[in-house]
Order: structure tokens, then C-alpha cells, then sequence
């Protein structure tokens, strides 16, 4: 059923308002939180980014990748390598540089990649990802002295008199940049573009014969998607202080498909609820049983298969639809 | 020459204990399009089970070797029984199910054996060496280059000439059609899965010689099946076998001629491969 103009129109202002709640809430959060808390909530929205551009072209375009962390680690590496060997921290220069180098590695991964279908597609594409890990374990271009990785990488400089980073403000930029990939990615998603690769997702061979140029979206959204993760990747370095191979390998990799899948892949907030479910059960399992968490964590991949499937994220709106019918507040 | 010769036989051993890791993975994945990314924790399994019962019990190597296997299999079985068969066809969950089990495995294991990565070992019978081209070379190496080509022969017997093997690639192409002709689809695939996870733990205690029990294998043996099954292409014993090789000699003779490259080389073989032919050297069209 196509929705009238007004029905439109209602929706767009309904987006626009629980996007500003969702902002508000999270703008006002640091205030009720130790700087422990704080450093953990901006490693929740890194995550929830890298999450959420890794959705893109798994849960829309429906391309199982597997080396998705070799554009996060491009752009970390890009701004920890500006600081140690040019010692430039500038930010203005380092987030951009970061952002272009993380675009045209994906743009030259895609060429590779998309040569191949299914299940091979998920293989090229971790085979990528591990060579820019071998590469970087390898050369000691990329460690500091005596190190696996770049270490010692402050805040960046924001050239802002009198205003230095600490570890508050730097969550407000990071929510500020995780605010802004909302707004993109989501008019992106709800655009005839983002339509297409859902089409595509469904049924390639279909929209090929309605006229697609099927191998430009999936390519578009491959590197679009590149581009999101070098974002997260640059913010993550910064906020880590530190940038080592794994971070483009394929244990980086896993996190943002595991994230998708565990939130409700293909849905646009799911990721974002999959980031927030794995982040704090990875800290308080990491406090409580610091020798067990892999297993709690590794219970929880099980856990979310076996009783909720389409992710956690689909299945609280559900409970949470579920009850408000109960209780006959909204039409849900 | 001798450095020719020596580090090809490195390079075949090596390769060997590849094919037997990548073969079963491969096998699972083609025939029956389960994404199984646990292999690699299953393999350890098997070599620290083979450990336990080989080097702390002192019991035979061949003992450890069968229990090794048997341990795997079964760890195997039970994942494929209680879990992955609710999940034919669905990928996505198969990846986070079975990457699920890479940490519940190898946490199992840390807490079992504890984190000290065990020492190579061997059956008695194997240790020392003896004279190749003037140059002494281990026997334990040109074992596993036997006991994998046997292996390797074997396994191909079972894929193409048996009644086991038509099913296998029956339901490959045409899994409906296989049912609907009277074929017990579903227990020949827990048949498969487990003799594919035997393999796996048989491989963990022949190949414990060149990778010792250790936590980390859980990945590192993930990565090094997932990159044969690429260059040998998905679904066959042929292919894991060339896959195998050809990774194990290409790496040997990268880390000797270009050691601080170590690793890079697989990667750009497969690249390579990658580009020339996207399904792999022998792999099946998809």
C-alpha cells in the first residue's frame, strides 16, 4: 500500500522526533556517568557505527563480508601513522586523510571482491582483510619501536583555543559524528538507492532485467560503506590510544557482523541495539569473570540463534509492541 | 640443492597437515553449505585431547592419535546434532553460531589445560632423524607426508567411489531431488560432519609436530583452512589437496627466501588466485 503524502509527512516528523529524543538522551548521559562510564559509552557508539556501515552492505545489499575491518583499521592506522611519523594531530587534517584512505582501499577491494558470489564472496573478502594485517604485522613501517601496532596516539588537536580534548568532549564528538552517520545513513537506506539494494538483496538476477546496473549499487555500497567504518576506525584509534594489527583483522572483522546479526540484521537501529548488548556484556562479563568472558560472550552468539533469531533488537520491539497492545496505548 | 630439497619436504609436510585441516571444512562447506567456523577450535580439541592421552598419560601416539580424533568428532557431532541442523541454508546464523563455539572452545580449553602452549611432540617410534642428501631431516616430517597422502587417496576413494561419496554429491546439486529419492539426507550429513571433524582432530595430533597445542590455533588454524579452501576451491578432496600443497610449499619457500614477508606470500598467492579465478584453482561452479 503506497502511504498518502500526509501519512508521509506524519512519519517524517515521528523520525525526526525520536531521533531527537535519541539524541538528547544520549547528549545528557555523561553527566550521570563516571569517566569510566563515559570512555565505555563512546566505545559503545564507535561500535555501534562500525555496526551500522558494516549493515549496509550486509543487511541492505546482503553481502556476507568478512574483512570489514580492514577500512576500521585503514583509517586508524591512517591518523596513528600521521601522529608517529609525522607528528601531525591535527584534526581537521588527520580525519580526512583517515576518511580518504579507508575509502580507496574499499573502493579497490571492491573491484576484487564483487568478482565473486556468496559464500566466495565472504572468503575474498577476509582474504583482503588479512593481507593488510600480514602487512602491517610485517613492516616495521606500522609498530612503533618494539611493538605490534602504534602506540602513544593522544586526542587529536582540535584547533580550538582553549578547548583540548579530554575524555567528556571527546565523547561529544564521537556523538556527534555518530549522530551525523545516523542522519546520512538513514536517508540513505530510505532512498530509491537504498530500495534498490534491498532489490538486489532479494533478487539480483530480477532487477538486473528491470535494468539495475546491479554491480554499481553493490560496488557503491561497498565502498560507501568503507567509508563509515574508516570513520569509526579513526575515532576508535584515537579513543583507544592505540592501533595494532588485529584491529584489521579478522577478529575485528567479526565484531560488526556478529553486532548486525545479534541486533536484527537489515533493520536500521538493530545494529546499534547489537552494539549496545555486546559492549556492556564484554565489560561486565570482563569484571566479573575475567577468565570466562569469551565463554559468556561466545553463550550469548548461541543464546541469540537458538531464541531470538532475527536478533535482539527485533525481539525487544516485539515484547515492546507486544505490551503497549496489552495495555492499549498506541496503535504500536 | 640440499636447501631446495629440504625445504620442499618442509613445504609437503606442511602442506599435508594443510589438506588434512582444510578437507573436511571444505567437504562440509560444499556439500553441505554449512559455514562451519569452528573447524579450527575442533582441530585444537583433538590436539590437546591427543596431548593429554599421547605425552601426559604416556600412552602409544597411536592412541592419542585415535583419541584425538574421536574427542573431535564428537565435539563435531554434537554441534552439528544440537544446533547447526536447525540452520541448513540460513548462512548468516551459521557464521555466528559456529564463531560462538571458536570462543566457547577455546575458553574450554584454556580452562582445562591451561594457558602454556605444550611442546611439539611425536610418536616414539618418529623422533630423531635420519640422512637425506648428506643433510639429517626429521622422520616425523616425512610421516605426515606418507600418512597424509594415504589419507589424501583415501578420502578421494571415498568421495568418487562410494555410495557414501554419490550422496555427498548428490545433495551438492540437488538436495531436494536426493530426499525426494528415498536418500537419508540428514544422517548422511552427521556421518559427514563427523568424519570431517575426525579428520580435523586426527590432523591436530599428527600435525602437533609443527603446531603445538596452543589457545590461539582455535583462529590461526581457521585462517589456514579458510585460505586453502580458497586457493583449492570449495567442495572437493582434489581441491583441498592442491590447496594444501601448493599454500605449504609457497609459504616454506616465502619465510626462507623472504623472512621478514613471512605470511605475506599466502596471502598474495591467493589474491592471485583470486583474481584469475574467483571459485578457486579446482573449485565447483556456484
Amino acid at each position: 500500500m503506497e502511504p498518502t503524502k500526509n501519512e508521509t509527512e506524519k512519519g517524517l516528523v515521528t523520525a525526526i522526533a525520536s531521533y531527537a529524543v535519541m539524541a538528547l538522551i544520549l547528549a545528557a548521559l555523561p553527566l550521570f556517568f563516571s569517566t569510566y562510564g563515559q570512555g565505555l559509552m563512546t566505545r559503545f557508539l564507535i561500535f555501534a557505527l562500525f555496526a551500522m556501515s558494516y549493515n549496509i552492505v550486509f543487511g541492505y545489499a546482503g553481502l556476507l563480508s568478512l574483512g570489514h575491518a580492514a577500512f576500521f583499521g585503514a583509517g586508524g592506522y591512517t591518523v596513528a601513522i600521521l601522529k608517529f611519523h609525522y607528528n601531525i594531530d591535527l584534526f581537521w587534517i588527520t580525519a580526512p586523510l583517515g576518511i580518504l584512505v579507508a575509502t580507496v582501499i574499499a573502493a579497490l577491494f571492491g573491484i576484487i571482491a564483487l568478482r565473486a558470489y556468496g559464500i566466495y564472496f565472504l572468503l575474498v573478502t577476509f582474504a583482503l582483510g588479512q593481507m593488510l594485517y600480514s602487512l602491517t604485522w610485517n613492516v616495521k613501517w606500522f609498530s612503533s619501536p618494539g611493538m605490534q601496532g602504534i602506540t602513544g596516539i593522544p586526542l587529536p588537536d582540535l584547533a580550538i583555543p582553549g578547548f583540548d580534548l579530554n575524555t567528556t568532549r571527546f565523547y561529544y564528538v564521537v556523538l556527534i559524528f555518530f549522530l551525523a552517520s545516523v542522519i546520512l545513513l538513514h536517508r540513505l537506506v530510505r532512498s530509491p538507492y537504498g530500495l534498490a539494494l534491498v532489490g538486489i538483496r532479494e533478487d539480483e538476477s530480477r532487477m538486473e532485467a528491470v535494468g539495475y546496473d546491479t554491480w554499481l549499487y553493490k560496488y557503491t555500497a561497498f565502498v560507501i560503506s568503507g567509508l563509515f567504518a574508516g570513520v569509526a576506525g579513526i575515532l576508535f584509534t584515537y579513543y583507544n590510544f592505540f592501533v595494532s594489527p588485529n584491529h584489521l583483522g579478522i577478529v575485528t572483522s567479526f565484531l560488526p557482523m556478529v553486532m548486525a546479526i545479534m541486533g536484527g540484521l537489515g533493520t536500521f537501529l538493530g545494529p546499534v541495539v547489537g552494539a549496545a548488548v555486546f559492549i556492556f556484556v564484554e565489560n561486565f562479563a570482563s569484571i566479573f569473570a575475567p577468565q570466562r568472558w569469551p565463554l559468556i560472550l561466545g553463550g550469548l552468539f548461541v543464546l541469540t540463534i537458538l531464541f531470538a533469531r532475527e536478533g535482539i533488537g527485533v525481539y525487544l520491539w516485539r515484547l515492546w509492541k507486544g505490551v503497549s497492545y496489552r495495555f492499549g496505548s498506541s496503535k504500536g | 640443492m640440499d636447501w631446495f630439497v629440504i625445504n620442499l619436504l618442509n613445504g609437503l609436510s606442511y602442506g599435508m597437515v594443510l589438506f588434512l585441516i582444510a578437507s573436511g571444512m571444505s567437504i562440509v562447506l560444499g556439500a553441505m553449505g554449512i559455514t562451519n567456523l569452528a573447524h579450527g577450535a575442533i582441530y585444537m580439541v583433538g590436539a590437546y585431547v591427543g596431548w593429554t592421552v599421547a605425552m601426559h598419560w604416556k600412552a602409544t601416539f597411536g592412541l592419542g592419535l585415535l583419541a584425538g580424533g574421536l574427542a573431535a568428532g564428537l565435539v563435531g557431532m554434537a554441534i552439528e546434532r544440537g544446533l547447526l541442523r536447525r540452520l541448513y541454508k540460513q548462512p548468516n546464523e551459521q557464521v555466528l553460531l559456529t564463531f560462538g563455539f571458536v570462543y566457547i572452545i577455546t575458553n574450554l580449553c584454556l580452562w582445562i589445560w591451561g594457558g602454556w602452549p605444550r611442546m611439539p611432540f611425536t610418536a616414539e617410534f618418529l623422533r630423531g632423524s635420519f640422512e637425506i642428501l648428506g643433510k639429517t631431516y626429521p622422520k616425523a616430517r616425512v610421516a605426515i607426508i606418507l600418512v597424509g597422502l594415504i589419507l589424501a587417496i583415501g578420502l578421494w576413494w571415498l568421495q568418487d567411489k562410494t555410495r557414501m561419496g554419490a550422496i555427498v554429491r548428490a545433495g551438492m546439486d540437488d538436495k531436494e531431488t536426493t530426499m525426494v529419492l528415498g536418500i537419508n539426507l540428514d544422517r548422511a550429513f552427521t556421518v559427514i560432519f563427523f568424519i570431517s571433524s575426525f579428520i580435523a582432530g586426527a590432523a591436530g595430533v599428527l600435525g602437533a609436530q609443527l603446531l603445538g597445542p596452543r589457545t590461539s590455533l582455535g583462529l590461526e588454524v581457521l585462517l589456514l583452512a579458510l585460505i586453502v579452501i580458497i586457493v583449492g576451491g570449495v567442495g572437493s578432496i582434489q581441491g583441498a589437496l592442491l590447496g594444501g600443497i601448493l599454500i605449504g610449499v609457497i609459504d616454506t619457500f616465502g619465510r626462507a627466501v623472504f623472512p621478514q614477508l613471512a605470511m605475506f606470500t599466502m596471502y598474495l598467492t591467493m589474491i592471485v588466485v583470486l583474481i584469475v579465478r574467483p571459485t578457486g584453482l579446482l573449485g565447483r561452479k556456484v
